[in-house]
């Protein structure tokens, strides 16, 4: 009740606060007026009665602002006259304002664009029952990529299932594209997944119309002919229509009854790639590894426990007696899904993520101790103007308002700045994303990426609040602690405080220190990405272009493809400039191609786990990969015996030092289908990346794709041009002979490279930018400072000079203060970078971190920033006129 | 004239209340019963005064209307509340309560101790 008064009467207050001062002036008045008649009636005279009334009324301003205090407006109302006045103050210095607000809306900009994909991608909790225990289930064989592959085989999943102790519900579900046609519904591409009977009930998700898929949609080698669609896709699709139920559809090639929409906000098991449309999958052998397994830790289990407890039950799985070799040394890993599952673009973006996160982290740091500096130095031109305030009976809590009100001010202007900014730079981040070979395709849910949600915005305004309080700190402490006195004396011409110059030098130290730190690091992953483009591949990457084939609706037969394919390389091999093309299933860097297991014919036990790649004959000489014995497949291969050539490290692993060539080489589980092929190895070639730049090359078997009876996909065509030059004579030849075969996509081998390390690119791209600004900043802030401290030394430089000092002493002077602020920030820094070498070595493992280049550059560049920025300051000082600058006094 | 007491801190809101109790008063008149109450004793300073009401208004202490004084002039009356004559009588115990400890105090004679 009191509360609500009081509450009523700020408002009321506030809203009628003109009315309610014309009041109180009006008693105040009547009240003098009384006095003074009263007196006048005691004898004295009418204009001294005037008088003595107020003299014994005391300070009337004083005592109406204690009126106000005390009414509880006051809050409000100074909060408004502050930044009614702030707004002023920031008008009037435009230059000021403008740097302060840029160097924050970078920095809170850069900030929320990295956190904004961080948010989508590793921090949105599935909208599920309990998030926090779901559990991602994965396989790993050691010496991959983190953090592993999530599917399963039947047998694995039947162990898994009984085998448990730790877990509540273990939850089948898998994710893939199909195309869905139906009635009065254009066939289109739709992200999916099959699931099995508990998934729903499990993740404890409710259906919004008709019913969900339920453990009697699914049985031993069968599933029930029934889906159910997302409550976004019921939206956009059938308008909400609750006709929907009951709606015949096609999914892939089975025909299926819609009996269900998921309730609204459901998404699948990831944010960033959502699923649309579930059908049930059979229980049951097949092939590969078909199942995708989360499970729910029983309450009380902790993820340790079932860590423990599931690497023993998987030990069962991986001893199979009919288990292969390389199986056994297989390892379950279980990560915590309540964020939702591993997808290729968490995978590939989680670390980068956290790179990135840490380096803008920096830069806002750099900023805030920028405007810091910035505005203590603001401060202490405003020394007089804080005099007279406090000379006018403004209490001190109110000066420090002021000033923090006014690089609040600052903060938030910079933060609705850096919004944008934000904005922008996410959509520009994620087409660079967009461009990498993991995403091409994904279901990427981009919004998801670059639209700033209600946690983001809660994130950028608590950073901006934050920031504005370090930076308006220091300068609000200074401003309080103003002596009226001694600051309304002479204000111009006494010297700050030791302290609080010295607080000043170093934000600027620290500024250098900061930006060395991000240099340095910029400098690291530019050099690494510098050592990934100069890699020997062990193939020649230049004057290469590859061509993606869609073969899907050709209706080529093997034999077609053959005749074709070949007359194809004929008629491209003509086209002036081309020196040669092939064929070949999978093209380097494209992406993970066939594997198995390899073991020479009469040697089992020696067995290697090895890449695939069927090809055509001249490969090898496209590619630009020597032989180093043997031959290359020819024309009449295609009616012999199966033949395959391999690489130097297969031929080490298989046959050790004996030469491969006439011996003959197994290969077994063929991307994991049972089976075995034997070849006769006719030729070795040095070893060549197949996937991926980071890794060494590994074992590589190269059948006869003509021989073999398959189509390959990707056409490599070697120039001795430019390949944009051929481009567009390749497509016309490609379309008169394959006239049913579009093409998928045309790039060169280098863009090709550099889309298999896109997170490699960014980090390097934006930590070089984020290390420029972090130069640019500090700069600033040197500039500013200096500018400032030779503003304030006038007099004593004026003095100097006509005592007879020359203008290139005083120059020196000024330079010889800039350069011990960067080296002390540089003597600060340097250690900081290492760590921050350490730190970003233990993240990203192949770091050359080796090598104190990027440190010593970085470095030097600092310091001739330092003096570029001292240069202009000093040369003012030098131009000092001595007669003007003690006249000033 | 009586020798002025200058007023001890906080009593300020204790002499307004017992001079509003009396009756509904304006500004300057609570100012000119305090002084005919306290037989001219004690002082105060004059603009004190309203910064003290206003407090005890949004205290909810004493309520204020405007109306027609005497002398034909629109004037800010000031009453007590339920919760102002509370506070009154808490006041005027607590004053009675130190006044008599103090006083007892300065009698105390050097044998009693």
């Amino acid at each position: 009740m009191r509360v609500v008064g009081s509450l009523r009467s700020v408002v009321s207050a506030l809203f009628h606060r003109s009315r309610i001062d014309k009041e109180m002036e009006e008693e105040l008045r009547a009240h003098i007026q009384d006095r003074a008649n009263d007196l006048e009636r005691s004898g004295v005279p009418r204009a001294e009665a005037g008088r003595r009334a107020r003299l014994e009324f005391g300070g009337y301003q004083k005592f109406k602002e204690e009126c106000r205090e005390a009414q509880g407006t006051h809050f409000l109302e100074t909060l408004i006259q502050d930044l009614r006045f702030g707004l002023r103050m920031l008008r009037k210095s435009p230059g000021f304002t403008a740097i302060a607000v840029l160097t924050l809306a970078l920095g809170i900009g850069a900030n929320t664009a990295i956190f904004t994909m961080t948010n989508g991608l590793m921090l949105h909790t599935l909208p599920v029952r309990d998030p926090g225990q779901l559990v991602e289930l994965l396989h790993h064989y050691p010496g991959e990529p983190e953090p592993g592959f999530n599917g399963f085989s039947w047998d694995a999943y039947q162990t898994i299932r009984d085998g448990n102790h730790v877990f509540s519900d273990l939850i089948d579900g898998t994710m893939n594209f199909f195309t869905v046609r139906g009635d009065k519904l254009q066939p289109q591409t739709v992200f999916g997944g099959g699931v099995g009977g508990t998934f729903f009930q499990a993740l404890g998700v409710r259906a919004a119309a008709g019913r969900l898929i339920g453990p009697e949609d699914v049985h031993m080698g069968y599933h029930a002919p029934v889906a159910v669609v997302s409550w976004s896709f019921w939206k956009s699709r059938f308008d909400l229509d609750p006709g929907v139920i009951g709606k015949k559809i096609v999914v892939g090639d089975a025909p299926a009854t819609i009996v269900g929409v998921a309730q609204r906000g459901f998404y699948g098991l990831s944010y960033e790639a959502q699923q649309d449309i579930w059908w049930p999958i059979s229980l049951g052998p097949s092939p590969g590894w078909g199942f995708g397994l989360l499970a729910r830790l029983k309450p009380g289990v902790s993820l340790e426990q079932a860590r423990a407890e599931m690497a023993v039950v998987f030990q069962t799985v991986v001893n199979a007696p009919d288990a292969d070799p390389f199986v056994r040394r297989m390892k379950l890993r279980i990560e915590p899904a309540g964020n939702g599952v591993t997808t290729p673009l968490s995978q590939m973006l989680s670390t980068p993520l956290m790179v990135l996160m840490a380096t803008v982290g920096l830069l806002l740091l750099l900023a805030c101790a920028n405007l810091a500096g910035l505005l203590l130095a603001r401060g202490a031109s405003r020394q007089h103007e804080m005099a007279v305030r406090a000379c006018l009976g403004a209490p001190r809590a109110r000066l420090l308002r002021q000033t923090l009100t006014e690089s609040l001010l600052l903060s938030l202007v910079g933060c609705a700045v850096g919004i944008f900014v934000a904005y922008f730079a996410a959509h520009a981040l994620i087409r660079v994303f967009a461009s990498g070979r993991f995403i091409m395709g994904a279901p990427v849910h981009f919004e998801a990426l670059t639209n700033p949600d209600a946690h983001v915005l809660l994130f950028t305004l608590a950073i901006a609040l934050l920031t504005g309080l370090l930076c308006g700190a220091a300068p609000a402490m200074s401003a309080s602690k103003t002596e009226p006195a001694s600051a309304l004396q002479q204000a111009s011409r006494i010297g700050e405080s030791k302290s609080r110059r010295l607080f000043g030098k170093g934000l600027v130290a620290s500024q250098v220190a900061l930006s060395l730190v991000l240099m340095s690091s910029a400098g690291l992953f530019v050099k690494y990405l510098s050592h990934l483009r100069n890699l020997n591949l062990g193939f020649e990457r230049n004057n290469l272009l590859l061509v993606t084939l869609d073969f899907a609706h050709s209706g080529y037969d093997a034999a077609q493809f053959s005749r074709l394919s070949q007359e194809l390389v004929m008629r491209l091999d003509a086209i002036p400039g081309v020196s040669s093309a092939t064929f070949s299933s999978v093209s380097p860097m494209e992406g993970p191609g066939a594997s198995s297991f390899a073991f020479a014919e009469d040697d089992p036990e020696r067995r290697t786990q090895a890449s695939i790649n069927y090809i055509a004959p001249d490969y090898f000489e496209t590619y630009g990969t020597p032989f180093l014995a043997g031959r290359d497949f020819s024309a009449r291969d295609q009616a012999g015996s199966p033949v395959a050539i391999i690489n130097e490290t297969t031929a080490r692993d298989c046959f050790g030092n004996e030469n491969p060539i006439g011996r003959h080489i197994t290969l077994s589980h063929i991307t994991l289908t049972k089976g075995e092929r034997t070849y006769e190895v006719v030729g070795l070639v040095r070893d060549a990346k197949y996937n991926d730049l980071q890794q060494a090359a590994p074992p590589t078997i190269y059948p006869d794709l003509l021989q073999q009876g398959f189509i390959g996909s990707q056409l490599a065509i070697r120039t001795r041009i430019d390949p944009s030059g051929v481009a567009s004579a390749v497509r016309q030849t490609e379309a008169a002979v394959l006239k049913t075969v579009p093409i998928a996509r045309i790039m060169t081998m280098n863009e090709q490279i550099d889309s298999s390390i896109v997170p490699q690119r960014l980090i390097a791209m934006l930590s070089a930018g984020f290390g420029a600004l972090g130069a640019l900043i500090a700069a600033i802030g040197l500039y500013g400072l200096l500018a400032y401290t030779v503003a304030r030394r006038t007099h004593e430089i004026g003095v100097r000079m006509a005592l007879g000092a020359a203008g290139t002493d005083v120059m020196r002077i000024v330079l010889r203060g800039a350069l011990r602020m960067v080296c002390a920030g540089l003597a600060i820094g340097a250690p900081l970078a290492f760590c921050g070498k350490r730190v970003a070595a233990s993240l990203i493992p192949d770091l050359p971190v080796a090598g104190p280049l990027p440190i010593v550059v970085s470095v030097a560049i600092m310091i001739a920033v330092g003096l570029i920025a001292a240069y202009l300051p000093a040369r003012r000082a030098m131009r000092v006129d001595p007669m003007v600058a003690l006249r000033y006094e | 004239m009586p020798e002025h007491a200058q007023i001890l801190p906080g009593t300020l809101d204790l002499l307004i209340l017992k001079a509003v109790s009396l009756g509904p008063l304006y500004g300057y008149g609570i100012l000119l019963r305090i002084e005919q109450i306290s037989h001219g004793a004690l002082l105060i300073e004059q603009g004190a005064l309203y910064p003290a009401l206003f407090r005890l208004v949004r205290q909810g202490l004493l309520k204020a209307h405007w109306d027609t004084s005497e002398n034909n002039r629109r004037t800010k009356f000031y009453e007590l509340t339920t919760a102002g004559r509370k506070r009154l009588r808490q006041e005027e115990d607590g004053w009675n309560r130190l006044v008599a400890a103090i006083a007892s105090t300065l009698k105390a004679q050097p044998e009693e101790i």
